[in-house]
């Protein structure tokens, strides 16, 4: 029998202890590098991850750059500062982080005794990572909740608008939320501008801004506000308001209303009342409106400043008769037409330019469109499209139409600048800036007997502005009184008036343009009147007295002064 | 050789380890000491805002003018009035200047022993 190898099992091959012990190595270090591999690819992997992750910085759908953004300062014209910027503390919680909330919200409340224990429990339970609990506090509270030491609250600087001249210009400044974003006034309008792109940026954040500068002048601010309280408790008014410009540039020296707020609380402007009555407020300018028919009128060259006219009988529309209210019922000048607030003169001095004419020389002033101005707080004037023929007379003395004391005093501004309509602003804006904004409205002849009008009204026997130069002897002031009836249960009422007083000074070589505003004043003592000339007009002459000095103003009763007044009429 | 090696390899990453060590420890002390100069920056900046306000509110016009209120009568100060200002016309004609070189004559005669009074005596007949 052959031995073949076909009916052998396999060959029996052992291996050596060392090829064993070899193999069994080789494996185990295969395994090693193995996880070796996968214990540093799980670490490098986790880097990775982490490497990738974005911070979230959102707080309860706040982002942290908002809250901690930085506003630039805004000062006024001489460097003083409106509103600066402080850092508060804020009050958060972490309610996933709090053990004994029963315990948290018995010791904050020891401190915060104003928060609801209801709302406060609520806020704090549950597993939220961030709430509020008392935002924009004082160092002194923070202190005192620190001392408690409860886990799980903790404090966040803020960054809080302050505005260190409080009530005194409100209305400029308006007002910015709690999250540092502006609400009202130039505030919104820095927002609107370029403030939110900063801070969107991330580069409001603690950085400082380069201050923003005003047109406002803080010592005419606090004069003219200080001047309004006096009216407002001298009057017994429901409000006042004033505004005065720069009439070469446009720039608002000074704008107050009243009743007003204070930006530091922001809920207080959310009172009745507190509106801006300069800017989104329209009135029936009354009276003061007849310097816009005397300037158109002159302009056109339809009427000289030596013409007459028949003032003896009252004009007759219908059933309706116009009459005067002080009636001299005699044929009048021009300029007595204007000393004598004449009605009746008036509506024939817009009838000698045609309604037409008048209708378009508004539209020049820009009556019937808001103004160019800088505060979001605007109303569009009321102003007819087209005028009916008594229309037009009630309208040639300030009836029947609405316009803002903005829009006046815009108005008054073109009439003593030389005739240059310029629209004004809130921001500083030099001569030769402004002079790239000029729009001739009316002739620098006519300007000048709009001046010699006005400063006649102060000085000549029985003009309506002699009390306003009581006051303000030998700063050369003029202007034109107003007193608009208030429309009450849909007729004019004789008790309730707005009163207006319209100036401008040094007349001889004008700088500057007011609007002064009383709603509804009562005579201040018997021998007094309700009348614009003893309200605003006197609060006028006060304001000029106290300022003038500080805007570099030097009186002067050199009688040649006024020589460009017709004598005539004085 | 090997066994040398080994031992001068496990001193080196001895050293080696503590030095890490003493970097690491050292470099979170000045992290820490960091934080806490930037926080203390923080808290001065915020001292700082409410100083600059502060003196901002002390500045306003509208914080003076009580003061100024309250002690006017004894300061005898109140708003500027119309007459308190002056014209250049108003102020009086500068005085005459002396004549020095007239009067140096004058005391060069007197120490000279020339007294010009005594001409005047002699010429009204004083003695």
């Amino acid at each position: 029998m052959a031995v073949t190898a076909e009916d052998l099992s396999p060959t029996i091959a052992l291996d050596g202890g060392r090829k064993i012990r070899g193999n069994l190595t080789q494996a185990r270090i295969r395994w090693m590098v193995l996880a070796l591999v996968l214990g540093f690819g799980a670490v490098g992997g986790r880097l990775v991850q982490l490497g990738m992750v974005v911070p979230d910085s959102t707080i309860e759908g706040q982002a942290r750059d908002v809250i901690t953004a930085t506003r630039p300062p805004i000062l006024d014209r001489n460097g003083l500062e409106m509103a600066v910027d402080i850092r508060v503390p804020s009050l958060y919680a972490e309610p996933r982080r709090i053990i004994d909330v029963e315990e948290a919200v018995t010791k904050i409340r020891s401190v915060l005794p104003n928060l609801n224990e209801a709302w406060l429990r609520n806020r704090l339970t549950g597993d939220k990572g961030f709430v509020w609990v008392q935002r924009e506090l004082s160092p002194a509270i923070q202190e005192r909740i620190m001392r408690l030491g409860i886990p799980g609250v903790e404090f966040l600087t803020e960054s809080k608008r302050f505005y260190p001249g409080m009530t005194e210009a409100s209305h400029i400044l308006g007002s910015t939320n709690i999250d540092n974003q502006g609400i009202s006034g130039i505030e919104k309008h820095m927002d609107d501008e370029n403030v939110a792109l900063l801070q969107e940026l991330g580069l409001a954040r603690g950085n400082a801004l380069a201050p923003v500068e005003l047109s406002v002048d803080m010592r005419v601010q606090h004069v003219m506000h200080e001047q309004l309280v006096d009216a407002m408790s001298r009057y017994q008014a429901i409000a006042a308001a004033g505004v005065m410009v720069d009439i070469h540039t446009g720039e608002i020296i000074a704008l107050a209303s009243l009743p007003d707020f204070n930006p530091n609380d922001p809920k207080t402007a959310l009172v009745k009342d507190t509106f801006n009555r300069i800017t989104s407020g329209i009135f029936e300018p009354g009276s003061i409106f007849k310097t816009v028919t005397m300037a158109g009128a002159l302009d056109s060259g339809a009427v000289k400043m030596t013409d007459q006219f028949d003032a003896r009988f009252g004009v007759r529309f219908g059933r309706f008769t116009i009459d005067d209210f002080h009636g001299k019922h005699r044929i009048l000048a021009l300029p007595e037409v204007y000393k004598f607030s004449s009605n009746i003169g008036t509506i024939r001095v817009m009838q000698a330019m045609g309604k037409e004419n008048f209708r378009a020389f508004l539209s020049r002033m820009g009556f019937d469109q808001r103004v160019s101005f800088e505060l979001p707080e605007m109303r569009l004037p009321s102003v007819p499209k087209d005028f009916s023929e008594v229309g037009a007379a009630t309208a040639s003395f300030g009836h029947g139409l609405s316009v803002s004391p903005l829009h006046m005093v815009t108005a008054y501004s073109a009439f003593v600048n030389g005739g240059n309509y310029i629209a004004p602003t809130l921001y500083k804006r030099s001569e030769a800036e402004a002079e790239l904004l000029y729009r001739r409205v009316i002739q620098p002849e006519t300007s000048a007997n709009i001046r010699a009008l006005m400063r006649l009204n102060a000085i000549g026997q029985g003009g309506s502005g002699s009390q306003m130069n009581k006051a303000a002897l030998g700063y050369r002031v003029g202007g034109k009184t107003g007193t608009a009836e208030k429309v009450v249960d849909g007729r004019y009422s004789s008790s309730k008036v707005t009163n207006f007083f319209a100036s401008a000074f040094p007349l001889d070589n004008p700088q500057y343009a007011m609007v002064i505003m009383v709603d509804e004043p009562k005579a201040e003592n018997p021998q007094s009147g309700t009348t614009a000339g003893w309200n605003a007009g006197t609060v006028t002459g006060r304001i000029v007295q106290r300022v003038a000095p500080m805007l570099g103003i030097a009186p002067d009763f050199s009688p040649i002064i006024d020589d460009f007044v017709p004598t005539a009429y004085r | 050789m090997i066994r040398n090696l080994n031992i001068i390899l496990i001193f080196t990453s001895v050293i080696m380890l503590a030095g890490v060590y003493t970097l690491k420890f050292s470099i979170e002390h000045t992290a820490s000491e960091r934080t806490a100069l930037a926080a203390q920056i923080e808290s001065q900046e915020g001292d700082l805002s409410l100083l600059k306000a502060d003196w901002a509110v002390l500045n306003q016009p509208g914080h003076i003018d009580p003061i100024v209120k309250r002690h006017q009568v004894a300061l005898a100060i109140g708003p500027v009035q119309q007459k308190q200002f002056g014209a250049f016309q108003d102020i009086p004609m500068r005085p005459v200047k002396p004549n020095n070189a007239e009067m140096d004559a004058l005391f060069q005669s007197l120490e000279a022993g020339i007294d010009p009074i005594d001409a005047i005596l002699e010429l009204e007949g004083i003695e």
